[in-house]
Formats: C-alpha cells, structure tokens, sequence
C-alpha cells in the first residue's frame, strides 16, 4: 500500500526545472537509474507471529527531458518497483513486558508504477510548468495534477517559485473480506508550495521552501489490526538549502535543513550535508551524512489497544512513534563530455535512543536499511 | 514555535538579500556546475520516496517522491 502523496504531481514538475533558474534546456537528457533497497530483519526474539524478514524492493527510474521548438520542453519520468517482504500488522504487549510484533506472511508481494508527464513554457524571465501524474499498484491508486512557475527577477540573482497540485487516491486493500479490512477508501490532497532562491555571490547560493499540504480521507494503514487515524491532516514544512563552492579544494559542500509539523503532533527535523569533492575534470566522490528526528504522533500508542472502541484514534505503526535515524552514504560519479555513471550506497539506521523526543518504549520495528544504486545519464 | 521560525525564515531571507553580491553573467560558470544544484537528476525522486513512505514527515523540498508498497 502506498504512503499518502503529496506532492506527487508537484514535484515531478519542479524536478523538471532547472535548479534555481528557468531557461529552456539546450540539449536532450536521458536518465536511467537502478536502485536496490533492503530492510534488514527484524530479530526474532521481537516477533510474536508472522515472518521477520522485511521488506526488499527494486527500482528502476528512467527520465527523458528535451526541448520542443523555441519555447517549450517536454518531460516524461517512469519508476517501476517490485516488492516483497512482510510489514508489521500490529504490536502487542509480550509476556516479557516489552512490546512484540505481529507481521504478516512473507508473502506480499507488489509492483508499482509511475509515470509523470510535464509540459514547460520558456519566457524570457520565467517558466511555466504543467505535470500529469500517475502511481498504480494492485492495491492502490493514485491521479495527480498540478501546475508550477519560476519568475527570475534582481538581475536573475534571485528566483521566485510557486506552484500547487491536487491528488486523487484510491485504496482497494487485498484480502478485503478474509480479514475484515475496508474494502475501497479515497483520499484527496492539495498542497501549495513557494520558494525563493538567491545566489550570494559568484560561489554560493541559498534557497529557502514553505509547503503546505492538506491531506482529506481515509489515512489509516488498512493492512493493521488495530489503526485508527484523523480523516484529516495539515502538514508544513520549511527548508532551507545552501551550495558553497570551495575554489581552493575543487569542491562544493550542501547544507540542507527542514522543519516539519503536522496537526497530529508530530514535529521533525532533519539535516543533510554532503561534500563534493572533485578529482580532476572527470571524478567527483560525494560522503554525505543525514540525521533525521521526529516526536510521536498524537494518538499513538507504543502496543495497540483491542479495548478501545473503533471510533478512538491510535496506531502503534513505528512511524508515528519518537525516534531518530542516520543516514550515512557515499556517491561517486564519473562524468564524460556526453553522458557520466554513478555508483550510491546509503546505510541508514534509527532508534529510540537518536531521537530529540523519543517516545517512552522503543519500537521494535524501528528500520534499519541498505540502498545501493546505479545511474546512467547521456546528453545529446 | 511555528512565529519563531516564520520569523527565522524572514530574518534568512533578509539577510541573503543583504549579503548577495552583483554576479555577473559571465561569472557564474560555478553555480551552473552540477554539484551546486539543489537537487541532482534522478535522486530527489528516489530519496524523498524513501524516505516520505518511512518516516512521518514529507515536503519541504518541493521533490517528495510518489507513495511506495513499503509498509
């Protein structure tokens, strides 16, 4: 089952544009990536019934992004994955006192794909975009549109973005009846986003983001025995970005901040840096680190409640429970004059422990994952 | 807190505005180099899915990513 989205349409329009400018592209690029996702295991000793064997997914992303006449450019994004593993179903207090996982088999298994389409006016100082999106899987569906602008102003130092989208998703759960689950729920989300980039100097630039997103619907997990969610949820968030780049060590470091806040209670934030480092015109090695914490949700609850009438909210998922991760992940990239490879392994963990508010019980389905990538751009 | 970082927000903006320099055309080769993009190619997509489908939060980059079956 997919996680509520967003941003779906929006983002694949922004990711069409320049980074923080809004000319027409003056070449072709094609991109395609494969990427390897593994959960590690949970321990045994933490599962009460049902597989500890987590999920595993494959994802394979391609891009086409060119120029159509003098004024408009053309993008096409595709992402297709396979999934398999096991998911928590529920958290039960254990014998031991300390909370023990129900899962599910070892045998879901899923597809999903994506296809996203954006269509881009060029003017002189600003740019137009609108995106038409798609995600289907067996059991979930999701339609998207939306519509986005950059305004170049300040001698095009400085960078206006806007843009708002509106998604349809439909849910249509497996095993409906065997399990007692909802048999189809909608969900709509709206979202309004606006940023301003400004470059500093000959060698740096700063962006700051706001994003509101109003989410209306059914936002339970259905595949949980016990998981009760507002039909409603209003989400913000605030990033800033900064790119400096280091003309004595070839190199350019990335500082990247967000705050997020929701009225189920949960407030984040999260930290990224990473530090490009050249090698000669063709090489560059990028370590970056991410450091992630949020608080617990209003209603969640470390083991799930059968007492508690159905018409009470409460949800024991991990997500919604205090705690931190890390992210530690390296990228190299060899660039041609035409086309360049790069190589990404990311290794991120969470606990309790990492968190700024951390909820009174560690989650035992708290992840642990590895990701590795693979990527080919070509330029003509 | 959300006034405190509103306000954060505007006090950043004011002072990039106060610090920018006038940057030429013809001098800006180094912010046009891939590793000073905010986002790069195929990973805004792929990391905000990630992470959007495995923690509470998304947004704030305007490249959160699609809904994946990653319970």
């Amino acid at each position: 089952m997919a996680k509520p989205n967003p941003f779906l349409a929006l983002s694949t329009a922004a990711m069409a544009l320049p980074a923080f400018a809004a000319p027409q592209p003056v070449e072709t690029i094609v991109a395609i990536k494969a990427t390897t996702y593994q959960e590690e295991d949970v321990p045994q000793r933490d599962v009460l019934a049902g597989s500890d064997e987590r999920y595993k997914i494959d994802i394979a992303q391609f891009r086409l992004l060119t120029p159509v006449g003098e004024k408009w450019s053309l993008g096409v994004d595709v992402a297709y994955e396979t999934m398999s593993g096991a998911s928590p179903w529920g958290t039960i207090m254990g014998a031991d006192g300390e909370a023990s996982l129900i899962m599910s088999g070892a045998t879901i298994r899923d597809k999903r794909t994506e296809v996203s389409l954006t269509a881009t006016h060029h003017g002189e100082s600003r740019s137009i975009s609108v995106d038409l999106a798609s995600s289907d899987e067996d059991d979930y569906e999701a339609r998207a549109v939306s519509i986005s602008g950059e305004w170049e102003m300040n001698n095009k130092l400085s960078t206006l973005s806007l843009g708002m989208s509106y998604s349809s998703d439909d849910i249509e759960p497996t095993d409906a009846l065997r399990f007692g689950r909802v048999q189809r729920e909608e969900k709509i989300s709206r979202s309004l986003s606006a940023g301003w980039a400004q470059v500093l100097n000959k060698n740096s630039v700063v962006h700051v983001g706001l994003d509101v997103t109003d989410h209306d619907g059914y936002l339970s997990d259905p595949y949980k025995l016990r998981d009760v969610r507002p039909d409603e949820k209003l989400e913000w968030a605030l990033s800033l970005k900064y790119r400096r780049y280091f003309d004595n060590q070839n190199a350019a470091l990335h500082l990247d901040y967000r705050y997020y806040n929701d009225d189920w209670g949960i407030n984040s934030h999260t930290f990224h840096t990473g530090w490009h480092q050249n090698f000669g015109d063709n090489v560059r090695v990028v370590p970056n680190v991410r450091y992630y914490s949020q608080n617990e949700a209003d209603f969640y609850r470390g083991t799930d409640d059968f007492g508690l009438a159905t018409t009470i909210n409460q949800s024991s998922d991990f997500r919604l429970s205090g705690y931190g991760a890390y992210t530690l992940g390296v990228k190299l990239i060899y660039s041609a004059l035409q086309w360049d490879v790069s190589l990404s392994i990311d290794r991120y963990i969470s606990d309790k422990s990492y968190g700024h508010d951390a909820s009174d019980q560690s989650h035992p389905a708290l992840l642990s994952f590895n990701m590795t990538s693979f990527g080919l751009n070509f330029r003509f | 807190m959300k006034v405190k970082l509103v306000t954060s927000l505007c006090v950043v903006c004011l002072l990039s505005l106060a610090a920018c320099e006038t940057v030429q055309p013809w001098e800006r080769g180094t912010l046009a180099k891939p590793e000073m993009q905010l986002s790069e190619g195929l990973d805004s997509p792929l990391y905000h899915q990630v992470y959007d489908s495995k923690e509470a939060s998304s947004g704030g980059s305007g490249a959160a990513g699609a809904g994946c079956g990653c319970n």
